[in-house]
Order: C-alpha cells, then sequence, then structure tokens
C-alpha cells in the first residue's frame, strides 16, 4: 500500500469516527428532545431545561412539546399556566402559533406528511375532526383521562368518534359571536337593537350617513365573514323544520334552501352599501378591539369579551358602552350556542404522548381552569362545572333578550366545517361581483358531496 | 492522442441515486395521479383519468388557475427580461457608482420571499402602506389602490413584486453575457458605419443569445411553479381570484386530495417540460440564424 493511500484510509478513517461520534451526540438534539435516561434517573431540584447535566431527584423531565395552533387559539392565561407547569415538571410547552388563513394548509400538510407536532388544536364538530384530521388516524384517545368526567357532555361530544375522545377543550361558554354594538353611538343617532334585518340595515344606513362606519369586518383572516352567513343557521333551520337533518341525510342541498339564499344576497347588500367601510379585505381580527374602541366603527361581530380588550386599550370607551345582540340576518333572532371550540389533541405519531396527557390534565384541573377565568379578560366562563363565571350585565342581559336558542351550523350539519376557509374564498368572491349567491350555495353542495364521498358517507 | 476510456461502472452509483430520489417518485407520482389516493382511506384505487376530467370539468375552476398561471409566467418573462436587459446595458457602460447600483439592483434577489412578500403586504396595505401614504403624500391620491385585495390589481400587484425581486438576478446573468461580447465586434461595425440599434440588434442580441435563453427558462420556469409570493401576498385571494396551479396542488395536498394533488402536478410537469422545449428550440434556432 502506498504512503499516499495509506493516508487517505486514515484519513476516511477518522472522518467516519466523527461523524459516528456526532451523530450520536446528535440523537436527542431535536426539537423536541428528552435528556437520556432523566425517566430512570434522579432529577435536578433546580429548573433544568438548558442544564440536562445537573438533573437531581424530583422527576422532572427535559422535554419539550411542540404544540401548534391558530392564532387566537391560545389564551395568555393558558401560556402562564404552561409556565407554572414547566416549573413543577421540567417539560416545556413550545408555542407555535400559525396565522389564522394559513392554519389549516400547515397543520394538514404537517399531519399528512406524518411529521405532527405532539399537540395541534383543531376546531371541534365530528365532521371537522374526521374529515379535516382524521382524528382515528393522527390522535390519541383520551377517554380514559380524568377530566373527560367532568368536561360538558356537549362538548365532549363534538370530538368523539366511534366511542372515543380524541380533544380536550377549555374554552369560553360564552363564545358565541354576536354583534357587540357602540351604546353612545346608538343613543346619539336614536337607534335601538333591531330585530329583523331590514331594521338592521335601517340603522346601518343612518350610522353610515353620521360619518361613522357601521361594521369593522376583517375579511383578510379569511373566516370571519363567513360568521354572518352560518352563525344564522339556527334561523334557517327554523324557517324551514328539519333542514338540518335534512342535509345531513343528503335529502335537501344548500342551493335549495331560499333562507340560506336570502341571507347571502343580504351580506352582498350589506357589502355594497358600504356597511364594512373601504378596507374590510385587508381588515384583520387582531385589530377589533382598537377598531371598537377608535369610535370610527359602530358594531363588530365579536366573541363576547371583545369589549375587555376595548377597555384594557385605555381609551374614553369601557366595557359597559356597549351591548350585544345576534347577527339578523334572514330576521335571525336566535342566539346560537356553539358547545365546541378550539380544541386540543395529541398526535399519535408523537413521542411524548404521556408527558401531553400530563398537561392537559394540569390545565383541567379546577384551580387552573379557574385562574383561567380569573387571569384572561377573554374568558367569563368555561365549560366545565363548578366553577366562578364573570358574565357581565350585558352578557346577562344578552341571554334574557334571546331566550330561543340552537346549535350553529358547522357543529350541526357535516361537511360545512372543513370548508369554511373555502367558503371565506366563495364569499369574498361574491363580494368582488365574480360569483352570485346562487354559486356560493352550489359551490358548498359540490364540496359537500366530494367529501361525502371520500367518506363514503352511505347518505350520498 | 488516444481519448482514455474509464469503465462505466464509474457512473453507476450516480445513476442509482438519480433512479431513486428523481426516476422512481416520478414514475409513482404519475400513477398515483390516475388513482383516487387520499388522507382519509387506506384504499387506494385506480380510476383513470377522472382527476384530469375533474381539472377539466365546467363545473370546476382549475382552468381559471392554469389562466393565472399562464397570465403569470407570460407577464414576468417579458418584464424581467425587458428590464433585466436595460439595467445590464445601463450597468455595462462606464456610468458613475455603477458597482453601487449593481449591488442595488441584485439585492433583493438574496431577501428572502417570505420576507419579501410581509414586506410588500404592509407597503401595499390600503390603509396604512407606505405606496398608497406616499401618493396622498404627494398629492396623487387618486392613484392610490386597494394593491393587493382589489381582484383587478392583486394579481397586478404579485407580478410587480416578483418582477421586482427576480430582475437583479437576471441582469446579473446578462451582464455576463454582455461582458463575453468582444468588443472588436462593435469597432468593426462602427467603421462600417452602422447606428446603435443596428449595433444592438446585430451583435448585442445574437451574441447575448445563450445568456437570454438560459434566463428566458429560468424565469420560465420560476414562472410556471410560482408558490410563495402568491400565498404570502394574497393566498390567492381575493376570492380565488390569484390563485395559481402550485397554490391549489398545495391545498389539494393538505385536503389529503393526493390523487388529484399528484394528477395537477403531472400537468404542470408536463407543462413545463414542453414549455421549456420548445422556447430553448426556438431561441436558439433565432441565435444560429443571426
Amino acid at each position: 500500500m502506498t504512503k499516499r493511500l495509506k493516508r487517505g484510509w486514515t484519513l476516511t478513517a477518522a472522518l467516519l469516527t466523527t461523524m459516528l461520534v456526532v451523530a450520536a451526540c446528535g440523537g436527542g438534539s431535536g426539537a423536541t428532545t428528552e435528556n437520556g435516561g432523566a425517566a430512570n434517573e434522579p432529577a435536578a431540584a433546580t429548573p433544568a431545561a438548558n442544564e440536562p447535566a445537573a438533573e437531581p431527584s424530583t422527576g422532572k423531565k427535559d422535554v419539550t412539546l411542540t404544540y401548534i395552533a391558530s392564532q387566537g387559539w391560545i389564551k395568555d392565561a393558558e401560556m402562564e399556566l404552561a409556565k407554572k407547569f414547566e416549573e413543577e415538571t421540567g417539560i416545556r410547552i413550545d408555542y407555535q402559533i400559525v396565522p389564522a388563513d394559513q392554519y389549516f394548509n400547515v397543520l394538514k400538510t404537517k399531519l399528512n406528511a406524518k411529521e405532527g407536532p405532539d399537540i395541534f388544536g383543531g376546531q371541534s364538530g365530528i365532521s371537522e375532526v374526521t374529515l379535516n384530521y382524521n382524528v382515528e388516524q393522527n390522535a390519541v384517545d383520551l377517554s380514559g383521562e380524568e377530566w373527560t368526567q367532568r368536561e360538558d357532555p356537549l362538548s365532549l361530544e363534538q370530538v368523539t368518534v366511534n366511542g372515543k375522545i380524541y380533544a380536550l377543550t377549555i374554552w369560553d361558554t360564552a363564545n358565541s359571536f354576536v354583534v357587540t354594538y357602540n351604546k353612545k353611538i346608538f343613543e346619539s343617532l336614536g337607534l335601538s337593537v333591531p330585530k329583523t334585518y331590514e331594521e338592521f340595515k335601517a340603522l346601518s344606513l343612518k350610522i353610515l350617513e353620521s360619518g361613522v362606519t357601521p361594521i369593522y369586518e376583517p375579511i383578510a383572516d379569511g373566516w370571519h365573514h363567513v360568521l354572518w352567513f352560518a352563525e344564522p343557521g339556527p334561523r334557517y333551520d327554523e324557517v324551514t323544520p328539519g333542514l338540518y337533518d335534512d342535509l345531513n341525510a343528503n335529502k335537501k342541498k344548500f342551493a335549495d334552501d331560499p333562507t340560506m339564499l336570502n341571507a347571502l344576497a343580504q351580506l352582498k347588500e350589506m357589502y355594497d352599501l358600504g356597511f364594512f367601510g373601504d378596507n374590510t379585505f385587508s381588515d384583520t381580527g387582531a385589530d377589533t378591539a382598537t377598531k371598537l374602541a377608535s369610535g370610527e366603527f359602530a358594531m363588530a361581530l365579536a366573541n363576547q369579551s371583545i369589549v375587555n380588550d376595548v377597555e384594557a386599550i385605555g381609551g374614553e370607551l369601557k366595557a359597559t358602552d356597549f351591548g350585544y345582540f345576534v347577527i339578523p340576518i334572514a330576521d335571525n333572532q336566535i342566539y346560537y350556542i356553539h358547545p365546541g371550540g378550539p380544541s386540543k389533541f395529541i398526535y399519535s405519531g408523537s413521542e411524548h404522548i404521556e408527558e401531553a396527557k400530563q398537561y392537559f390534565a394540569y390545565l383541567a384541573k379546577q384551580e387552573s381552569l379557574q385562574y383561567m377565568i380569573d387571569n384572561d379578560p377573554t374568558i367569563t366562563n368555561l365549560n366545565f362545572p363548578g366553577l366562578k363565571d364573570k358574565y357581565t350585565p350585558a352578557q346577562k342581559e344578552l341571554f334574557e333578550m334571546y331566550p330561543k336558542k340552537g346549535t350553529d351550523i358547522q357543529n350541526y350539519v357535516n361537511y360545512v366545517n372543513p370548508q369554511w376557509m373555502d367558503i371565506g374564498k366563495d364569499i369574498a368572491a361574491m363580494f368582488g361581483g365574480a360569483a352570485q349567491p346562487a354559486d356560493v350555495l352550489s359551490t358548498i353542495d359540490k364540496r359537500r358531496a366530494d367529501m361525502a364521498q371520500v367518506a363514503k358517507d352511505p347518505n350520498w | 492522442m488516444r481519448n482514455k476510456l474509464y469503465p462505466s461502472y464509474f457512473a453507476w452509483g450516480t445513476i442509482l441515486l438519480y433512479l431513486v430520489f428523481f426516476v422512481v417518485p416520478g414514475v409513482m407520482g404519475f400513477y398515483y395521479s390516475f388513482t383516487d389516493w387520499n388522507s382519509y382511506s387506506d384504499e387506494i384505487n385506480f380510476i383513470g383519468f377522472d382527476n384530469f376530467k375533474e381539472m377539466f370539468s365546467p363545473d370546476e375552476n382549475y382552468v381559471d388557475f392554469i389562466v393565472n398561471t399562464l397570465n403569470f409566467t407570460v407577464s414576468t418573462v417579458v418584464l424581467k427580461t425587458a428590464l433585466g436587459l436595460a439595467f445590464a446595458l445601463a450597468l455595462n457602460e462606464g456610468i458613475r457608482m455603477k458597482g453601487f447600483h449593481r449591488v442595488m439592483i441584485f439585492m433583493p434577489a438574496i431577501v428572502p420571499m417570505l420576507v419579501v412578500g410581509l414586506i410588500f403586504k404592509s407597503v401595499l396595505n390600503p390603509a396604512t402602506g407606505l405606496l398608497n401614504e406616499t401618493l396622498r403624500f404627494l398629492g396623487l391620491g387618486f392613484l392610490a389602490q386597494k394593491w393587493l385585495v382589489d381582484a383587478a390589481w392583486a394579481f397586478k400587484s404579485i407580478i410587480a413584486v416578483d418582477t421586482w425581486k427576480g430582475v437583479g438576478y437576471i441582469m446579473i446573468i446578462l451582464l455576463a453575457g454582455l461582458q463575453s461580447i468582444s468588443k472588436t465586434y462593435y469597432e468593426a461595425a462602427e467603421i462600417d458605419g452602422a447606428s446603435a440599434w443596428g449595433r444592438f440588434i446585430h451583435i448585442t442580441i445574437p451574441l447575448l443569445m445563450p445568456a437570454l435563453v438560459v434566463t428566458t427558462v429560468l424565469n420560465l420556469l420560476h414562472g410556471l411553479k410560482v408558490f410563495e409570493v402568491v400565498y404570502v401576498l394574497t393566498n390567492g385571494g381575493p376570492g380565488w381570484s390569484t390563485d395559481v396551479l402550485y397554490t391549489v396542488i398545495f391545498k389539494e395536498f393538505s385536503m389529503g386530495r393526493y390523487g388529484v394533488g399528484t394528477a395537477l402536478s403531472s400537468l404542470l410537469f408536463l407543462v413545463m417540460t414542453v414549455a421549456g422545449y420548445f422556447v430553448i428550440r426556438l431561441m436558439s434556432r433565432q441565435g444560429e440564424e443571426h
């Protein structure tokens, strides 16, 4: 063997050895890392996320759980609880918040590529969890967890497939979006809460004439403007009794329903009359409180806690300066109930399923839930019994004003929620004049049929 | 001197890698485009041309997305080539601060598209964006538009942003091409009395043709598979007005409709191959004729 060849072999051997050493050292250094042997060895007494070598004996694990969610789904109070959880257990939660208009694509790409995060957020609803997230394949069965005995059965129902519970839902019970209006503007113009669409249209025109934009509507988020069409669902079912069931049984189509068609036509009219202002296509939900606080807008379709955000801005307007009424499109006077909400799933491919379950159990403890209510202005009550709510007088007034309640369309009618963002695009196209209200309904039917076919729904 | 022949097994490793990572996935993808493969079912059934039929069905708007993609491609190829050539010609001359100008024009090319998208989303905001604010400040408020949210302007805005980002890269390639042209051709033409325009048409363009072929093909392929700029600036909106093939492919895959997604990818592959082949042939022939 020549000297040069020998040197080559030596270099190759050295290189291979280096690669093996580097690979061995790098084995446990991913985003979700577990300290080697930490589960069986005494753990550190001090927080040791960055110092695995100093793990003593409190049973702490050096684990990071990746948690992906859409913007607005993770409340500040939950993040504070996560810090406490980390202090107690050493398990860190790495929140990855994705803009709402891109969330489903990002999440589903990850799930479909089998590269899901440890925990993922998702909307509840039977068709949603089966079709959008395919939870029987992608999520862990949580039926045996203690908190399932306490959580509101209506919420659990929305994340249950074939008798198995797949998610933890911790969400405000007063989460129904309602029209939040500035009482001062209404009083100055002599306006009162509308009971029909025509009354709503008339008062909006009056507001517009006064130089104030009637409604702040953030179309840029892609999902929000769909609420105007979907939330009066109980009204569609009221006008055509049995509509919800007939839609699920494929005996009726969206395109056949005159009330839905009327609702979309009214929504288009609202846009055309300028009720949403000049920049509605670039407005975002994150600015809602600021815009209401500015007094430039008289109303917004928002979660009831928005008034606390307005007050927190520190302007002249206080939370008590706002009142609520339901969306009066199609003359709706029913307060819709949304038993579900953004929920937390554990990815079935996660390497840290037990740690994620531990985190869920921690969040669902009574004291953690009460902490969230007490410390988060966006939460008034949660879907667990025995908690002290903080409903405002305006909310109590709202609940009394609308004694009739119904389930919203996306939680009851199959194959609606999974296409929510697509409906958003259809409605945006309708506003722009590229589609008619009837086209929007036909397209919804087409997508429902596609989904039903994929799901091998016997009704289709 | 006799050329030394190397044994063919030297190439086996590379061929194997190419087969495993390029040919096999390509063939598999082509096969899956004829199936109903999706994320909700373990079954994969052969469904013939159904996915392709769906693309061209009057009930679907895939044709609009194909038209948008072609519109984007043609517009950006023309704009980037014209502007890139203009900049290259200008900066090939002895102007002051030539290096500075070259760097400034090239700089957008190295900024990640996601960053460009986020910046321009802010700049083009109709209410608070820098562009409209500047126009209003200059008393040109009547020119202010809803750049990214008005269907009439959104696509033009995307084309403009992509051109802004890509023109520097094209300029650099054409500049290199210009600098490889010997000055003796121009000197001889000047002695023969050729005008500046004549020299440009009969010397610069033919001798620059190899560089132009490269930039055109690059722009063409970039245009046909455009994704990030659309995704970040408009996500296909308002409505579906700015969706292109790749954003739709992305959405199909994220919806778990793999069969339709691979069918669209196969179609795009076919269009890119055919378009690339004809452009190279056409432009190479023109170069040879000169």
